[in-house]
């Protein structure tokens, strides 16, 4: 069961975190946070960095060092244009590919 | 009671470190760089003072293997392929380019030896410089 929450996870997640600083940057430990909280996301906080690194260097994200008003500098991460397209993209190619397995798996409204 | 919670934290930091070997120096440098603002935030923002409550943002991080194992994942499979592909290449090329050379030798003592005269003498060494240079 793990093993397909990871499958499922891959390839997703991502979209899942441009979506995440699609109106309002956030810096990591937000966005780490954040995403622990969600059950079927879940997955240990440290393992989303190396995916913001990602991210970061295929040009979708942003980051700048920032001073916090309490505490440590946090590194706040923003949408590219790129990662803009990118999610725009995924936004369409989800709803046709979510509504084929519907469809073939049994789980849509019309099936 | 301070010194021993830094020393949690940079025994963490340093079992991660220890698995990153092989990725490349700016990536390693730039996680741990994230996994210690991280650390850094969740001390002032919940203002952490126990080893205990420590020990549990290190394990909400997942253990040193599993966030290794993600890093690997995500900047790993990018760095091997160049380097297979160049061993993968390389090797033939040059075993063709020493039959090559060899041949040009060879041919170069050959003629040097059946014809007399100096005339193919001095061009037997012409002919084998330049032909690494075409290979």
């Amino acid at each position: 069961m793990a093993e397909l929450a990871t499958s499922l996870r891959r390839g997703t997640l991502e979209f899942c975190v441009l979506a995440m600083v699609e109106h309002e940057d956030r810096y990591g430990t937000e966005i780490v946070r954040r995403f622990g909280e969600e059950p079927n996301l879940a997955a240990s906080e440290g393992t989303l960095y190396p995916l913001l690194s990602r991210l970061r260097r295929s040009g979708w994200l942003d980051t700048k060092w920032a001073e916090s008003p309490s505490g440590p500098p946090r590194r706040y991460y923003s949408l590219t244009s790129d990662g803009r397209s990118a999610l725009a993209h995924f936004r369409t190619e989800w709803v046709s590919f979510r509504s084929t397995v519907d469809r073939l798996v049994g789980t849509g409204e019309a099936a | 009671m301070n010194t021993k919670n830094t020393d949690v934290v940079a025994e963490y930091l340093h079992e991660v470190d220890v698995r990153l070997a092989g990725l490349p120096v700016l990536q390693r440098r730039e996680l741990l760089a994230d996994l210690t603002a991280h650390i850094a935030s969740e001390k002032a923002e919940r203002n952490i003072q126990s080893e205990g409550e420590l020990i549990e943002v290190l394990e909400r991080l997942g253990s040193p293997e599993v966030v290794a194992a993600a890093a690997h994942e995500e900047f790993g499979p990018a760095a091997p392929p160049p380097a297979k592909r160049t061993i993968s290449w390389y090797w033939p090329a040059a075993a063709i380019a020493g039959v090559v050379l060899v041949l040009f030798i060879c041919f170069g003592a050959f003629f040097a030896q059946s014809s007399s005269g100096p005339e193919p003498a001095t061009k037997a060494p012409a002919t084998t410089e330049p032909a690494p240079m075409r290979s």
